[in-house]
């Protein structure tokens, strides 16, 4: 058995196909007729061209602007004329001299010392290898016709290459590249694709082997043994099994047994994610990271696309709520064509709403967007990293500036819509009380909260367990957030992973959270336990747990809290 | 041969979106189109050569144009910078 890092959960049985990418490296021969080299190099980059175009039309989002941005660069007479010149000063093979031309303006890119073109020069490489594999007649499987029960295995999948995938026959993906919120993980989430990444270990992985393998621990089983297929198609069953009971959860109220009602909503990156949220029934959106609009795009998104996406989650939802959270960037989440400088401790830094009070007219055109289309459904704007009022005061103004621009020009827009702010920062927690008489509500980030309490970072191995929303200075800072929005009536969220944790979520309904945000597909096993809970001894459970000073304790009341009821319900 | 000054608004500079319009623009232009920056003359036509000039904001640019149609092209491309390239 191997094991890599689960990326998509689920169980995926089948049979190996290999995606090669292997490096093409084109010798050098001379040759007399450069005319006809010239025609096929001209020939293959055409083609190329053409079959991106056709891909273009079947694309949306983020994959078709990379393949515009393809094109584009195909069609850069500077390119075209290097590897022209090539040709004819060298007197050589087409191949060659499309590795050399290409090579002259990656080289060239690769100088200027800035990450975005480093990242351009990436995509350039990408277009050299599909225009060489059309000149020497190497051309990739075409990924868009597997054969069924495909167990997919390749280095790395790419933009151009997800966008094509003949999905209904991929029962796995195995890659040696990629990481939890690339756009392939994204994407096979979406699908239900099982996906795995593995280290050297993938070099195992012939054509045709039969795989079985656990997308939810990472296991991989190379030509398994009837046990071990037996074992998985038990748990795929097992699974399957959950996911049918939990059909009986959709459009329901998430109350308590005595009625106690709480509201479900779902975390999402971006439009493509909507479909998920509609399919587990979450009652609105309460975190849509519009950062990810920026981090998937080679550039600023432009105040139209911006818009398109807000709208498209409004419209979709129809009436219910959905909170856009500004551009939360800065800290891990870097911005390459920003070019924000390196500092010693980004997470302190300059980060979120730190940045954009700074660079209003950045922060205007996201506000701008956010503004129109709410004009289509119950958008909120929900404002990160507050650490003091007059954030909130300045961020405010900007936001009544634009609506006053936005009357000028007679734009339409939602006048009440709600402004809120994230308790992430332990000062917020702390003033509590005084932020929630100037916004309409709050949204606990736990992820940063509990790293900003306990002064430990959220990635670092070494600290990782100090890192937990079961301490109590943490759950005591959530206390304060929920008893501080409730003294002026606002309603208090929470939209970090300990929002979705089943064994936090009694601790937080005795509280009283009034919303839990989380990732789509926890929202069906989150209203199953939430029905199954009552109020009065989660209140009881909460009360007892904010009397306790250790972790280890509050771990304890719990464990014998979800024994006892457990108990009590056979 | 027509030529004429602008100062680059784009608060980023000409990145690799402003990049691509503007080699939008010229491509549509049979007459040759250079800009000319800090003493370097680059191709218009270029979105690839615009971008690895790393064109900053404020900077001062030349557009020249020659050949037919140049002064429609002038026009257009001066009209695209003054709205920033659609940014």
């Amino acid at each position: 058995m191997l094991k890599g890092k689960g990326i998509s959960d689920g169980i995926g049985l089948g049979t190996v196909v290999l995606l090669k990418k292997e490096e093409i490296k084109p010798e050098k021969v001379k040759v007399e007729e450069i005319q006809t080299e010239k025609e096929i190099f001209q020939k293959a980059l055409h083609s190329v061209q053409i079959e991106i175009q056709e891909l273009i039309g079947t694309l949306s989002g983020t994959e078709k602007e990379i393949m515009q941005a393809y094109v584009t660069i195909l069609q850069d007479p500077t390119l075209v004329e290097q590897i022209i010149a090539v040709i004819e000063q060298e007197k050589c093979n087409a191949a060659y001299a499309t590795e050399i031309g290409f090579g002259q303006i990656i080289q060239m890119l690769e100088k200027i010392e800035d990450s975005y073109l480093a990242a351009r020069s990436k995509d350039i490489a990408d277009m050299k290898k599909k225009v060489l594999a059309k000149i020497l007649q190497q051309e990739e499987r075409d990924v868009s016709q597997l054969p069924k029960n495909t167990i997919l295995v390749t280095k790395e999948l790419t933009t151009s290459d997800t966008a094509k995938l003949d999905l209904k026959n991929i029962a796995g993906i195995i890659t040696q590249v990629g990481i939890g919120n690339s756009h392939m993980a994204i994407m096979a989430r979406i699908h239900e694709i099982p996906a795995i990444v593995i280290k050297e270990e993938i070099k195992q992985m012939k054509e045709n082997d039969r795989i079985a393998m656990n997308g939810t621990t990472g296991e991989i089983f190379i030509n398994p043994s009837q046990e071990e297929r037996n074992k998985l198609e038990e748990i795929q069953k097992e699974v399957k099994k959950q996911k049918e009971q939990l059909q009986n959860y959709k459009n329901q109220k998430s109350s308590t047994i005595d009625d106690h009602t709480v509201e479900l909503l779902a975390n999402i990156g971006g439009t493509e994610e909507m479909d998920t949220v509609l399919k587990n029934t979450a009652e609105g959106v309460g975190l849509f990271r519009s950062e990810f609009l920026y981090m998937n795009s080679k550039d600023f998104p432009s105040e139209e696309e911006q818009f398109e996406s807000y709208r498209k989650v409004a419209e979709k939802l129809q009436g219910k709520r959905a909170v856009i959270r500004t551009l939360d960037i800065g800290g891990d989440k870097d911005l390459k064509y920003m070019k924000l400088p390196k500092e010693k401790n980004p997470f302190l830094g300059y980060r979120a709403i730190r940045i954009y009070l700074d660079n209003v007219s950045l922060f205007k055109v996201q506000l701008r967007a956010i503004l129109r289309a709410s004009a289509y459904g119950n958008l909120a704007i929900m404002l990160p990293m507050i650490s003091s009022i007059e954030e909130l005061r300045k961020a405010k103004n900007v936001i009544e500036e634009v609506k006053e621009e936005l009357r000028t020009k007679q734009k339409a827009f939602r006048e009440k819509i709600e402004v809120g702010i994230m308790i992430e920062i332990p000062s917020a927690a702390i003033m509590a009380e005084e932020l929630a008489k100037e916004c309409d509500f709050f949204s606990i980030g736990t992820n940063d909260l509990v790293q900003y309490t306990m002064a430990v970072e959220r990635g670092n191995e070494k600290v990782a367990d100090l890192y937990t929303h079961f301490h109590p200075a943490v759950i005591r800072f959530i206390k304060l957030a929920i008893e501080g929005a409730h003294k002026s009536h606002i309603l208090c969220g929470m939209c970090g992973e300990a929002a979705g944790d089943l064994d936090f979520i009694p601790i937080l309904i005795g509280l009283g959270l009034d919303e839990f945000s989380m990732n789509a597909n926890k929202i069906l096993p989150a209203r199953k336990w939430i029905k199954e809970l009552d109020f009065k001894s989660c209140q009881k459970l909460a009360e007892e747990v904010l009397s306790l000073s250790s972790t280890k304790e509050i771990k304890q009341k719990v464990k014998n809290y979800l024994l006892q009821e457990g108990n009590l319900r056979k | 041969m027509t030529k004429q000054s602008v100062i680059i608004e784009n608060e980023t500079g000409l990145h690799a979106r402003p990049a691509t319009e503007l080699a939008k623009i010229a491509m549509k232009y049979p007459c040759d189109i250079w800009f000319l920056v800090n003493g370097k003359k680059i191709n218009a036509k270029s979105p690839l050569m615009i971008m690895a000039a790393g064109i900053q904001s404020k900077t001062e640019i030349e557009i020249i144009c020659e050949g037919e149609n140049e002064e429609k092209a002038l026009e257009e491309l001066k009209a695209g910078f003054k709205t920033k390239l659609g940014e």
